[in-house]
């Protein structure tokens, strides 16, 4: 298949490349109007930034291998982060996953039939004040998870609507 | 002048060094696997950490501060440095694991840590006897491993190339390889993927590591991770002679080592060489192996009622000299050679000489695209520059043609006119052809007579590169009259040594029947009566130097000592004297 960026995202791109004295430094932000683009980054559309930028296609795929945040493969329009590591495993991050699973039908790792969410386990994301919780396409968090706003959350992506952003306060420790 | 402690001893210094070289430079060690002398260094593999302190000096008086003993105090780095990229500084004291049980456990802990997912297949291994891990680990490594757990496992025997396979596994990702491709070759092919324990070396999807210097990035690899396509499994280290030599496929004369095992050529690595190659080499010129075991000519040949058959020694002797004796000297046509040595061609032109012919010609085989401006010349010869400095008369196509013609018999060395286009069958058609040679070819099938002669593997001659210097090659492989226990020059390996002629490695087909040219030349000279005698490659040096300027103070000793003289390349070469 091949892809190829719109003038915006070239436009875009240049004036990333204007920030810095070298073109290399640039891979990175360009490999996320990439990933927005395109939905993921696989070989192909790493062929295609290497090319825009004039970079060695080995030192692209390096960089992009090196994230786990660039998909190389095609996931599906949502992808789903499920902490499991230590705070939400307490909280109950193993339930919230294994919960997704068997609402979506697909193990940990896969996508769905749709085309429409892709399920993963992750480590820590630095929200264990809000354990369990799960962020969405490495964007929005949410947070406190119960099996209830898992199903309100599964049924307004399908509608298209992302939740928006979630403000969160923790107690502040008083000084006097 | 700055000074700098090691391990309590004084040294001093000038310039700017990086603490590991300084050391490596008195002679000393410290272990590493990433550090390269013509790369970068990451500091990745954090194998050559040392404590390093500095004296403590006063910065208004610039007076040591001292302690209650009235030692000057010393002021420790924080933690342990890579002693790889770290410059040496005046007042450094470094303490490495010689003298210091931190820097030795912090040696050994790294050890352990890198070698927690290495599969430790060393038995099975072509690394095994020339791997930094595997000497490092013996030397400063831990006993055993706190890690019993299963080892991560990554993809193995992965076709990168061509000529390089992968195993990544072994890697311990000191990015040796990819600063290779990024800093020497540029190529940029490589490049690691993942990371954490899953990482090691590839190229970018779909594409294929196809550097023409792709065979380097397996012998600065410190593991076995990358190994050669070509030479994978053929032999243990251990086996093999190493004898340093010259590349001969190209004009550029990298400095190579040829290695050996039962006389036959299984591997070429480049040999350092500051003036001319650094440490690298092209992987055109480990191909050379080929040149010298297959197909090799073995005996001379001789033309009978127009079919060659074997002959021997004696016979071709003599018909060399009948061939002379019943022709005109005007119609006798000596050929010398860029694939010649300047033993070679100066013996052949001595002769020519002698006999009366004045002029020995030759043509340059150039191919222009070839280079590249690095280690790859438009020259495929060694030696175009050493034929020149002889006074050997360059001929181009067209001349070559018109002397041809002119002449009924042609005597060739070492030059395969027919299969590099210079001249076709027609051209020598009729013309009584003597060729000598190495290897079978178009030009030697058609030649009346094939006096097989040595290759730059089994002689002791020198060749002039491209850029004039002169460098010379040892025997790696004996040929029937030679013997490496009697021929102090030649390399012994532990199998040569303590193996007899009854032990099933000695293959004597191995050895190819032929002889140095020089020496077929004085054979022929003696049955003639002519005064004229060769003894061996250096003597014939010897004798150049003492007769030609350009020459001078040039001998196979001081070849050695200097690896390879800068000759003055003077426009007007002279002609040398007849004797």
């Amino acid at each position: 298949m091949t892809y190829e960026f719109t003038t915006e995202d070239l436009k875009e791109i240049e004036k990333i490349k204007s920030r810095y004295p070298e073109v290399k430094p640039a891979t990175l932000p360009v490999l996320w109007i990439a990933q927005n683009r395109f939905g993921h980054v696989d070989p192909d559309v790493q062929k295609l930034v290497a090319a825009t930028l004039d970079l060695p296609e080995a030192h692209v795929h390096g960089v992009a291998t090196f994230y786990t945040q660039y998909y190389k493969e095609k996931k599906g329009k949502y992808v789903l982060d499920v902490c499991t590591c230590l705070s939400c495993q307490l909280c109950g991050g193993y339930d919230m996953l294994h919960y997704l699973e068997e609402k979506l039908g697909i193990k940990t790792g896969e996508t769905s039939n749709d085309g429409m969410f892709t399920l993963n386990q992750v480590e820590c994301l630095g929200a264990c004040g809000y354990a369990p919780m799960l962020q969405i396409t490495n964007d929005k968090y949410v947070n406190n998870l119960t099996p209830e706003k898992i199903d309100k959350l599964v049924d307004s992506l399908k509608k298209g609507e992302e939740p928006s952003y979630e403000k969160m306060e923790m107690p502040l420790r008083k000084n006097n | 002048m700055p000074q700098v402690i090691i391990d309590g001893q004084t040294y001093e210094f000038e310039g700017k060094h990086k603490l590991l070289q300084f050391i490596q430079d008195l002679g000393k060690e410290v272990p590493f696997f990433c550090y390269h002398p013509s790369m970068t260094a990451p500091a990745n593999c954090r194998q050559c950490m040392v404590k390093v302190g500095q004296f403590v000096k006063d910065r208004e008086t610039g007076e040591y501060e001292l302690d209650d003993d009235g030692e000057k105090t010393i002021r420790w780095f924080p933690k342990l440095q890579t002693s790889c990229n770290i410059d040496v500084a005046d007042d450094m004291i470094v303490h490495t694991q010689e003298t210091d049980a931190l820097v030795r456990r912090a040696q050994k802990d790294n050890l352990e840590l890198i070698l927690i997912n290495h599969p430790l297949d060393c038995p099975i291994c072509d690394q095994a006897g020339e791997c930094p891990l595997q000497i490092q680990t013996y030397k400063y490594g831990p006993e055993g491993s706190r890690f019993e757990v299963k080892k991560v496992h990554k993809p193995k025997r992965v076709t990168l190339g061509p000529r390089v396979v992968l195993d990544a596994e072994r890697c311990i990702n000191c990015t040796r390889c990819t600063r290779f491709t990024e800093q020497i070759s540029k190529t940029h092919q490589l490049t690691i993927t993942s990371r954490g324990d899953k990482n090691y070396p590839t190229t970018a999807p779909g594409r294929e590591f196809d550097d023409p210097y792709s065979l380097n990035t397996v012998d600065i690899c410190p593991v076995g991770a990358l190994t050669s396509a070509d030479f994978r499994f053929r032999a243990r280290v251990w086996e093999m002679n190493q004898t340093p030599s010259i590349d001969i496929t190209n004009g550029k004369g990298c400095n190579i080592d040829l290695w050996t095992r039962d006389n036959i050529i299984l591997r070429i690595t480049p040999r350092y060489n500051g003036e001319v190659n650094d440490h690298w080499m092209p992987d055109d010129g480990r191909e050379a192996y080929k040149i010298f075991n297959e197909n090799r000519i073995s005996r001379p040949l001789q033309k009978l009622d127009g079919e060659q058959i074997l002959s021997s020694w004696n016979n071709s002797i003599a018909t060399f000299i009948e061939q002379i004796e019943v022709r005109d000297k005007k119609e006798i046509l000596f050929i010398g050679s860029p694939h010649a040595s300047v033993e070679e061609n100066y013996s052949l032109q001595q002769f020519a000489n002698l006999i009366g012919i004045n002029e020995v010609v030759f043509t340059n085989h150039i191919e222009s695209g070839k280079g590249d401006g690095f280690l790859l010349t438009d020259d495929l010869a060694p030696n175009a520059t050493g034929c020149r400095l002889l006074g050997l008369k360059e001929q181009d196509q067209t001349e070559l043609k018109n002397r041809v013609k002119a002449a009924t018999m042609i005597v060739l060395v070492s030059d395969h006119f027919v299969d590099r286009g210079v001249l076709s069958t027609t051209d020598l058609d009729g013309k009584y052809l003597i060729s000598f040679a190495t290897n079978h070819s178009e030009t030697t099938k058609i030649a009346d007579l094939v006096i097989p002669i040595t290759t730059a593997a089994e002689h002791a001659a020198s060749y002039v590169n491209v850029d004039g210097r002169i460098q010379r090659t040892i025997p790696a492989k004996e040929t029937k009259y030679s013997n490496r226990s009697l021929n102090l020059e030649m390399s012994v390996s532990r199998l040569d040594r303590y193996g007899t002629n009854f032990d099933n490695w000695v293959t004597e087909d191995n050895k190819v029947d032929c002889i140095p040219l020089w020496n077929f030349i004085s054979e022929v000279a003696n049955a003639s009566g002519l005064e004229l005698s060769f003894d061996d490659g250096r003597s014939i040096m010897n004798k150049i130097s003492d007769k030609l300027k350009t020459f001078e103070n040039v001998s196979h000793e001081a070849m050695d000592d200097q690896l390879g003289i800068q000759l003055s390349l003077n426009p007007k070469t002279e002609t040398p004297k007849v004797k």
